[in-house]
């Protein structure tokens, strides 16, 4: 495994470093040039000739490429001219309020939609499997957003219950301090990851309710609920746990348009705000914190596969 | 004795979209203590139905719809889940066909048979572990603190079946279901589970049902056997007087329909024609009567009852085949001159055609995910030596994992050999251009085992089988189209079948199809993966005559790989038995069948089982004992000596050389051989030990 682990590191680097080279040179392309993204189309030739050469833009690509490389491993994500602060504590700022708000959404939805598709399975074509089936495709289909501003109408413009933005606090503390303001966004997010999971967790014990194994599990003499329990259960969770890793950066990502409609100042608002800015620096830092967090993902869905199955063994 | 099992008049359904299925119609019949009852048919009669009916463990939308199930005199169709539950597992254990499959690839072994005992008993943990253990011991599992711990897949093949019998066997049931339990084994692994069960069943007093579609284990293992045919028993009686005065022209047919029994004449086989009846609705009348020989009007309209003439012997037909045992007049041996016409003279026999010399393949096995590091090789193939003459059969058999498949794949082309010659018609095929290989290629066709598998799903036959021709772009479309007709006449099918897509087929009638596209570029040579072990036996006759009438026809030459020896005796002219890589023996069929002269060979022999009780009751020898080794570091010296009886030093130290015996091209390499050798062998260099 440590042998493994090792290997994994490695492609790590390589796969981070080719996508940090195709993320600048894409940024690079931006109309007008980079220097013209920050000094606004009103600027003078002049003052562009004069800023490049300042900041080092007028230098060849590469050569940027490699100071920005060799910053970024000192921890020097640069700096963003537009909000004038430095990108790292923009981003060491926003990704502890997203990551509350992913990991509390993900796993009420989970919560909610193992069980529903475990019932689902279990007692598959029934009318509570239509129903359900029903639901989880209207939360499949929906786009975020209009999630997010139904409830909003709701719940905070009709009916007054919650508020209509998410907690403004700035720290974990003060935003887990107001749960009233987090319930709307999380029940958006919620409603989405069950739609999703109970789909997956759903065909998943489907696939193995008609295995042999558990046919062998029966005729021990076995109970339903042990069958279902004691077997099923794990085999239906590794194709899940997979699933899971591989959707990291989706979870991450997909706050994107939760945090819009509800003001709420983490990763996704962060990087929308960067797009609409055209802010360089701060994109490539997010770009290069996804693609880790991508990665991160695939090896937890590796090493959670080979915790659930004894088949896999990495060597 | 009161019997331990009555089941009467048992009737089982299963709703599907098309309608009901009345997979179980009526069946009755009853188990003694101790005995062994053998249910045998042909896939979808019935038969595992009856046994998961028992268990009332059917597959969704199946139910039992009528009749009784007694276990002591308790009524178990009535019970509730949870009184059914205790008897299960409990009172009958159950194991089934495919051990890897059915046991949860999660759990270690241990607690899986573990749980069947908490289920059952008042124990601890580490009771239920402990009674775990004896089991796995009591199945003959080596080591069994260290496998105790083990996964379903740590396990070979054999030793997973073992853990099925032990699981099913820990709460010491009175009653063991034994489903094709050695239908996925080879045939040195079955001959140790079937004795393994028969062994078990007299240590713990308990009855057996076994249930199979192969006659030979029914004959060697049942005490009675009943014979399904369409969801209802057929015959039945006991084991030796249905194998030597069958009744019912079903049960004839089946045995008709055996390739061991007609090796000896070389005689066409038997084959029952047409389909089993769809059991969504049943034929009124007999339900064989479309496929029986001697159906007159009367059996289509009425039904036959079971009837019996002695007591213990039962038969549902209005004219018995055979002796009868009161009158003594029967019709087998009005039956018995009539094919003898159709036994077919044998194809002439030309020059060599293909040469195999000194045919060498090793795998490589790596290691790592990026780098991938070679850390071994597993030896496949181990210098290989044979001919195969124009006209010719030449059978390769041996247990899966013994090289015979890569054989077959080298000789088409599908791998390249690691060192080596394949000459065809005198040219080396693994030296020759890209290009005349793919020449080359339209003489050397494959035919595969699972031709549901192996045709395009998407693809009509028609097209299936003018593929070939495209591809080597022979002829305009309509001469292509009028090939195909012309193919399909010839295997048979009907020449609408063109426009219909592989899963509209029959098993048998696929094969047939699979066939048909190897001709298709009129090959002279046939390389047949185990043609034929997916049909049922009365199928395996349509396709195996099929391919004999067509090697007469056409002039064709096999390369017949199969596991099944009773197929290759039937069809070879020429036999070659491998192990693990090594031709361990070579020469002509009967010779290799009758006189084997390499351990292995009599091992393998004396494992298959045989359709004649008498044969299989007088078998003194254990067959092969143990398993196959692994590839990857094969065994010093002779590659077989880890599991011969009578290895001696220097089968370690010294690979045997290749010797000549009496018979024709008959050559084996053993130290010590069971016939007396006349000689090393021509090729002298094959005997050089490396």
């Amino acid at each position: 495994m440590t042998g493994y682990l090792i290997r994994r590191l490695l492609q790590t680097i390589v796969v981070t470093v080719i996508v940090t080279i195709i993320t600048f040179l894409l940024l690079h392309l931006v109309p007008g040039g980079e220097v013209r993204a920050i000094l606004g189309v009103r600027a003078s030739p002049v003052e562009v000739r004069t800023y490049s050469k300042e900041w080092g833009f007028d230098q060849p690509l590469y050569v940027q490429y490699g100071k920005w490389l060799w910053q970024m491993l000192h921890g020097n994500f640069g700096f963003d001219l537009k909000q004038n602060a430095p990108v790292s504590t923009l981003i060491w700022a926003a990704l502890p309020r997203t990551i509350v708000l992913a990991f509390i959404g993900t796993g009420v939805g989970l919560l909610i939609g193992i069980p529903l598709g475990i019932l689902q399975a279990v007692r598959r074509h029934s009318v509570a499997d239509n129903v359900l089936t029903g639901i989880a495709f209207v939360g499949y289909g929906s786009p975020t957003f209009l999630v997010g501003l139904l409830l909003v109408q709701w719940f905070a413009v009709n009916l007054h219950i919650f508020p209509p933005f998410a907690p403004q606090a700035t720290s974990i503390g003060g935003i887990l301090s107001d749960p009233v303001a987090l319930i709307l966004p999380v029940a958006t997010y919620a409603f989405v990851a069950y739609a999703l999971w109970s789909r997956y967790m759903r065909s998943s014990v489907m696939d193995n309710i008609v295995q042999d194994y558990v046919r062998t599990a029966r005729s021990k003499g076995a109970s339903e609920r042990r069958v279902l329990w004691g077997h099923i259960f794990r085999n239906s969770l590794i194709s899940i746990v997979t699933l899971l890793g591989l959707q990291l950066p989706v979870i991450i990502g997909g706050a994107i348009f939760i945090e819009v409609v509800f003001n709420y100042p983490g990763m996704g608002l962060l990087f929308y705000d960067a797009a609409l800015n055209t802010d360089i620096q701060l994109m490539l830092a997010i770009t290069v914190l996804t693609t880790l967090i991508t990665i991160l993902g695939n090896l937890l869905a590796d090493i959670g596969y080979a915790m659930l199955d004894p088949r896999v063994r990495y060597a | 004795m009161a019997p331990l099992l009555e089941v009467n008049d048992l009737r089982t359904q299963i709703k599907l979209r098309e309608g009901v299925v009345h997979a179980v119609d009526g069946v009755s019949f009853q188990l003694e203590p101790g005995e062994t009852l053998g249910i045998v048919g042909e896939s979808g009669c019935g038969k595992t139905m009856t046994a998961l009916s028992i268990m009332n463990l059917l597959p969704t939308g199946g139910h039992i719809a009528g009749g009784s199930i007694k276990l002591n005199g308790q009524e178990l169709t009535t019970l509730s889940d949870e009184q059914m539950r205790n008897i299960r597992g409990n009172e009958i254990g159950m194991i089934f066909q495919d051990p890897l499959t059915s046991l949860n690839p999660t759990m270690t072994v241990g607690k899986q048979i573990a749980e069947a005992v908490a289920l059952h008993r008042e124990v601890s943990r580490e009771q239920a572990m402990d009674r775990a253990a004896e089991v796995l011991d009591l199945v003959g599992i080596p080591r069994v603190r260290e496998r105790i711990k083990e996964y379903p897949h740590q396990f070979s093949g054999g030793m997973r079946q073992r853990v099925m019998i032990a699981m099913a066997l820990a709460c010491e049931p009175k009653l063991l279901i034994a489903d094709e339990p050695t239908t996925a084994l080879d045939v040195t692994i079955q001959k140790q589970i079937l004795e393994l069960i028969d062994d078990l069943r007299i240590r713990l007093g308990m009855s057996v049902i076994l249930v199979t579609h192969d006659l030979g284990v029914i004959a060697g293992r049942a005490d009675r056997v009943a014979v399904m045919y369409a969801g209802r028993i057929s015959e039945t009686t006991d084991t030796d007087t249905l194998f030597n005065r069958p009744r019912h022209p079903y049960t004839e047919a089946l045995f008709q329909a055996l390739p061991d029994k007609a090796a000896d004449a070389g005689e066409r086989l038997y084959s029952i024609p047409g389909l089993p009846p769809d059991l969504v609705n049943p034929p009124a009348g007999c339900r064989f009567a479309a496929r029986c020989r001697y159906a007159v009007d009367r059996c289509r309209a009425e039904e036959p009852q079971l009837v019996s003439e002695v007591a213990g012997h039962e038969f549902r037909c209005f004219y018995p085949v055979g002796p009868s045992e009161r009158t003594d007049t029967g019709r087998l041996a009005t039956y018995n001159a009539a094919p003898a016409e159709a036994a077919l003279a044998g194809p002439g026999i030309g020059d060599v055609l293909l040469d195999v010399s000194h045919l060498v393949k090793d795998y490589a096995v790596t290691k790592g995910a990026v780098l991938q590091r070679r850390v071994g090789w597993l030896s496949a193939v181990a210098d290989v030596n044979f001919t195969i003459r124009s006209g010719e059969t030449f059978g390769l058999v041996g247990e899966s994992g013994c090289g015979k498949s890569t054989i077959g794949k080298l000789v088409v082309g599908l791998e390249k050999p690691t060192s080596g010659s394949i000459s065809f018609e005198g040219k080396d095929l693994a030296k020759s251009s890209a290009r005349e290989y793919r020449r080359e290629r339209r003489n050397i066709q494959l035919m595969f085992q699972d031709s549901y598998a192996s045709l395009d799903p998407r693809m009509r036959a028609g097209t299936l089988l003018r593929e070939p021709l495209v591809i080597q772009r022979l002829g305009s479309k309509q001469e292509q189209l009028k090939k195909v007709a012309e193919m399909l006449d010839k295997v048979g099918l009907p020449r609408t079948a063109a426009d219909r897509y592989p899963h509209e087929f029959s098993g048998g009638q696929r094969q047939r199809l699979g066939f048909a596209r190897a001709l298709m570029l009129q090959p002279e040579l046939i390389v047949a993966d185990e043609p034929v072990s997916a049909l049922d036996v009365s199928i395996q006759a349509q396709v195996l005559n099929m391919m004999k009438e067509l090697q007469h026809d056409l002039g064709l030459t096999y390369l017949f790989i199969s596991h099944d020896l009773g197929v290759v005796r039937y069809l070879s002219d020429k036999i070659g038995v491998m192990y693990l890589g090594k031709l361990v023996e070579v020469g002509p069929a009967e010779e290799v069948y009758l006189r084997p002269a390499h351990p292995y060979t009599k091992g393998l022999l004396d494992s298959a089982p045989v359709a004649d009780p008498g044969a299989e009751k007088a078998k003194v020898s254990e067959g092969v004992t143990g398993e196959l080794p692994s590839a990857i570091h094969p065994p010093s010296g002779c590659r077989f000596r880890t599991r011969c009886p009578f290895a001696q030093a220097i089968c370690a130290d010294v690979e045997p050389p290749v010797q000549r015996f009496a018979g024709e091209g008959h050559l084996a390499a053993c130290h010590f051989p069971l016939q007396t050798a006349l000689g090393d062998a021509v090729t002298a260099s094959a005997a050089l030990p490396e």
